[in-house]
């Protein structure tokens, strides 16, 4: 019955983007990206460096905001709502949720690490920040592995560790979509592998937007993908059709390794 | 093996660059060890020449007289005294006010004089030999009936001296200190000490005493007088000058050398009639019947521990010469602490809201510049702006308060522009993943900012304790100079760094000068010691 459910919800539509343009100063960094967003889905997006699909992911839940001289017109709708004029930006960035390139525990607890964003938001019983915290590392498959030191300092654990840890935290503030901006890269293959794995298993939960550099990945764990270039959406579609059939040459050109 | 000509070149200027460096590193440790040590040894241990005109042979058991018992000098054991000049002794007995200990064991301790009961041939006896012919016991002293109440009188009043006959000695214990007596004086003929082209003898030294009466030195020129052969005398050898015979009457073959005398009298007038004579008496004799007589110098090596418990735990007194620094030392921990307490909020707040909230610009940029300029002025320029400012146009006067507010004012640039270097050290992903999780930016900075900035925070309020520990020049204008424990807000105070400085200005005791010099440098070990246990600590715990 949920599965049935889930199945059902799966083609609703989580975030839509329209018309975005964003300049930092006099550069126009995003070029009227169009762009919806499915629930319970992977979004990979991908292309070259300096192409805009970090400033892009980085819109969704305004983390841009913090850098002098953005300047963004277009719309984004999350849930139907404008993220920019109806929303809070604290309630927002609780919905959505960022896991970064670099793991960036906090220098504290890997408990505290965890409870940082509930804490933030007013849960103040032990009783339940323990159950979140429990439930966030086994959420990011890390349970099992750190039960025993949650008291440790969070920086001492493997970069592999504290990207899953990251994941955690961002888990235990509830949210609804995470945004992932390139989560592997600084990574070990074995780490990486681990991180897929786990993306696999949010998907069910969670609708999930990952910006890669790595194609193999993108095409390993995504739904559905987005090729940027020069701050232009060029291509977007499943991620079958963008890797087997893609319909722009540059898509093409990026795909098969020769440019980017 | 193949070495171009070039590589050997460039090796060999390497080698001489490496010898260089080396050698500057070696003089800049030699040098800074060399300050540190010589402080801390000036400050722990003190070596005086002191010259006194008696020698420094004690006497613990004292014969005036050979039919009577002899006498035994007694004080309370807190007074922290081993060994009495004659003179001293007499001046304790008979100055027309209570003398105070502080003279003689550096203790700010009234002196309690009990005397017996006069009446009898002993006590009477005594009496004479301390007040001497032309003094009477003071009116301050008290007089006892018998050796056991002198001996209960002294072990429970403060500052006591008394005395007791010695057969008594065996019912002193531990509850009494017993004092020595120096009394033993070298008396010359005044040709001795004539100016002969520019040579006059100075003082004598015990060893130079001794090698006169053993006739190894046998001409005043050999220890620095004018060329007139030594005449050494002795007193006769019966009770009380037995003493001075049994340490100057040489073991074997005395006859030569040394001239022997049968009566004191006797002793005196062959000394008057004797050039280049030199005699050793009592100093009270010397000083009653040796007219046209001198009395020589004998130099004393005073040497042991300078900054002893007493020191660190008494208070101060006669301008530092007397007591110890304990209020001193509680005052500077009480300037750091109310430093600390107005400079650490407004200087962290302060860079906070520079790299966090303040648009950086104009602004910014002049408050920065502000800042560092006032980093670098000298702390004199902010000790002239105290006192114009707090103590006279707001008109807190010279005091506590003051002090406060101008070392506030001069460290704070210091704990400002390090803690913005802390702040700016934090990595934004910090604050990124702290944002993303929905976090205020004010909950950014509380829970997540200034934690991880909090080891290079406590440096910059590390360096502000420093510079108060050691700020002198700011606090002579604000300050003032009183050595007691502040009472509150306006009371003028004195801080170790003051201490030192007015010590040393005021020459009031450079063992205690060096002393107070050698407790700065352990607060300041301290203050560093421990800091770098806390960052430490802090870095461990962040898992660095």
């Amino acid at each position: 019955m949920e599965q049935n459910n889930m199945g059902q919800k799966s083609a609703a539509l989580k975030i839509k983007v329209e018309n975005l343009d964003l300049y930092y100063g006099d550069f126009q960094a995003l070029k009227a990206v169009d762009m919806d967003i499915e629930e319970n889905k992977v979004t990979a997006l991908i292309g070259p460096s300096g192409c805009g699909k970090s400033t892009f992911i980085r819109t969704l839940n305004r983390m841009n905001d913090l850098i002098d001289g953005v300047k963004i017109s277009g719309n984004i709708t999350y849930d139907g709502t404008d993220i920019y004029g109806g929303y809070d930006v604290i309630e927002l960035r609780k919905k959505i949720g960022m896991v970064f390139q670099k793991p960036n525990p906090f220098p504290m607890s890997v408990y505290d690490n965890v409870a940082y964003g509930p804490k933030t938001h007013g849960i103040k019983s032990k009783a339940r920040l323990d159950e979140i915290v429990e439930e966030s590392l086994r959420g990011a498959a890390l349970w099992d592995e750190i039960k025993d030191r949650l008291h440790k300092p969070a920086l001492g654990i493997s970069g592999g560790q504290q990207q899953r840890l990251c994941i955690a935290r961002v888990l235990a503030v509830e949210p609804d979509v995470v945004l992932m901006d390139e989560p592997t890269s600084a990574l070990d293959p074995i780490s990486t592998s681990r991180i897929e794995d786990l993306i696999d298993e949010l998907k069910k939960d969670y609708t999930i937007v990952i910006v890669t550099h790595n194609m193999q990945q993108a095409g390993r764990i995504s739904d559905s993908t987005s090729f940027f270039f020069e701050g232009a959406v060029i291509e977007t579609g499943s991620t079958e059709d963008i890797f087997f059939n893609p319909k722009n040459k540059q898509t093409e050109d990026y795909i098969s390794g020769r440019f980017g | 093996m193949i070495i171009s000509a070039h590589t050997k070149k460039t090796k060999r200027q390497e080698k001489i660059a490496k010898g260089f460096i080396l050698a500057f590193v070696i003089l800049t440790i030699v040098i800074l060890a060399w300050i540190v040590i010589y402080v801390l040894f000036r400050g722990f241990y003190y070596h005086n020449e002191v010259n006194y005109d008696v020698s420094n042979i004690k006497e613990q058991r004292i014969v005036l007289n050979k039919a009577l018992d002899p006498v035994i000098f007694i004080v309370h054991p807190k007074v922290r005294l081993d060994d009495l000049t004659m003179q001293d002794l007499r001046t304790i007995y008979t100055k027309q006010r209570k003398e105070n200990w502080g003279h003689y064991t550096r203790q700010d301790l009234k002196v309690e004089t009990f005397a017996l009961d006069e009446g009898n041939v002993f006590t009477d006896t005594v009496i004479d030999f301390i007040q001497g012919p032309d003094e009477a016991i003071n009116k301050f002293t008290t007089y006892v009936a018998d050796p056991e109440s002198m001996i209960e009188m002294v072990a429970s009043t403060r500052g006591s001296i008394g005395f007791v006959p010695a057969s008594a000695s065996d019912k002193l214990g531990k509850r009494v200190r017993t004092v020595s007596l120096r009394r033993i004086s070298a008396v010359v003929h005044p040709s001795v000490k004539a100016i002969v082209q520019n040579v006059q003898m100075q003082e004598i030294t015990p060893d130079e005493l001794k090698a006169i009466f053993k006739g190894e030195i046998r001409n005043w020129r050999q220890i620095g007088g004018i060329d007139l052969p030594i005449k050494p005398i002795l007193p006769p050898d019966h009770s009380p000058y037995s003493v001075i015979n049994e340490l100057f009457l040489p073991e074997e073959a005395p006859g030569d050398a040394v001239q022997r005398t049968e009566t004191i009298e006797d002793f005196f007038e062959i000394m008057k009639n004797s050039p280049g004579a030199i005699g050793i008496c009592f100093y009270n004799d010397a000083a009653e019947e040796g007219e046209g007589l001198l009395i020589e110098d004998i130099r004393r090596i005073e040497s042991g521990m300078n900054l002893t418990i007493h020191f660190l735990i008494e208070a101060p007194a006669r301008s530092g010469a007397w007591g110890g620094i304990s209020t001193i030392i509680i005052n500077t921990f009480f300037l750091i602490l109310f430093t600390l307490v107005f400079s650490t909020p407004i200087g962290v707040l302060g860079a906070i809201y520079l790299v966090e909230y303040a648009k950086q610009g104009m602004m910014v940029n002049i408050l920065r510049l502000g800042s560092e300029t006032l980093a670098g002025i000298p702390s004199i320029v902010f000790g002239l702006f105290g006192s114009i400012f707090f103590v006279n146009i707001l008109g807190l006067g010279i005091g506590f308060i003051s002090a406060t507010l101008t070392v506030t004012m001069m460290v704070l640039p210091t704990i400002i522009r390090t803690t913005e270097e802390a702040l700016k050290s934090v990595p934004v992903s910090l604050r990124e993943g702290s944002l993303a999780l929905g976090a205020t930016r004010l909950q950014t900075i509380a829970r997540v900012v200034i934690p991880a900035a909090s080891p290079g925070i406590l440096t910059g309020v590390i360096l502000a304790v420093g510079r108060t520990v050691g700020e002198t020049a700011v606090l002579i204008y604000t300050l003032g100079s009183n050595y007691e424990l502040v009472r509150g807000p306006s009371s003028s105070a004195r801080v170790l760094s003051l201490h030192l400085y007015n010590m040393f200005a005021e020459a009031i005791s450079f063992d205690r000068t060096f002393a107070t010099g050698a407790v700065l440098i352990f607060i300041v070990l301290l203050v560093n010691y421990s800091t770098t246990k806390m960052i430490g600590k802090m870095n461990r715990m962040a898992g660095k």
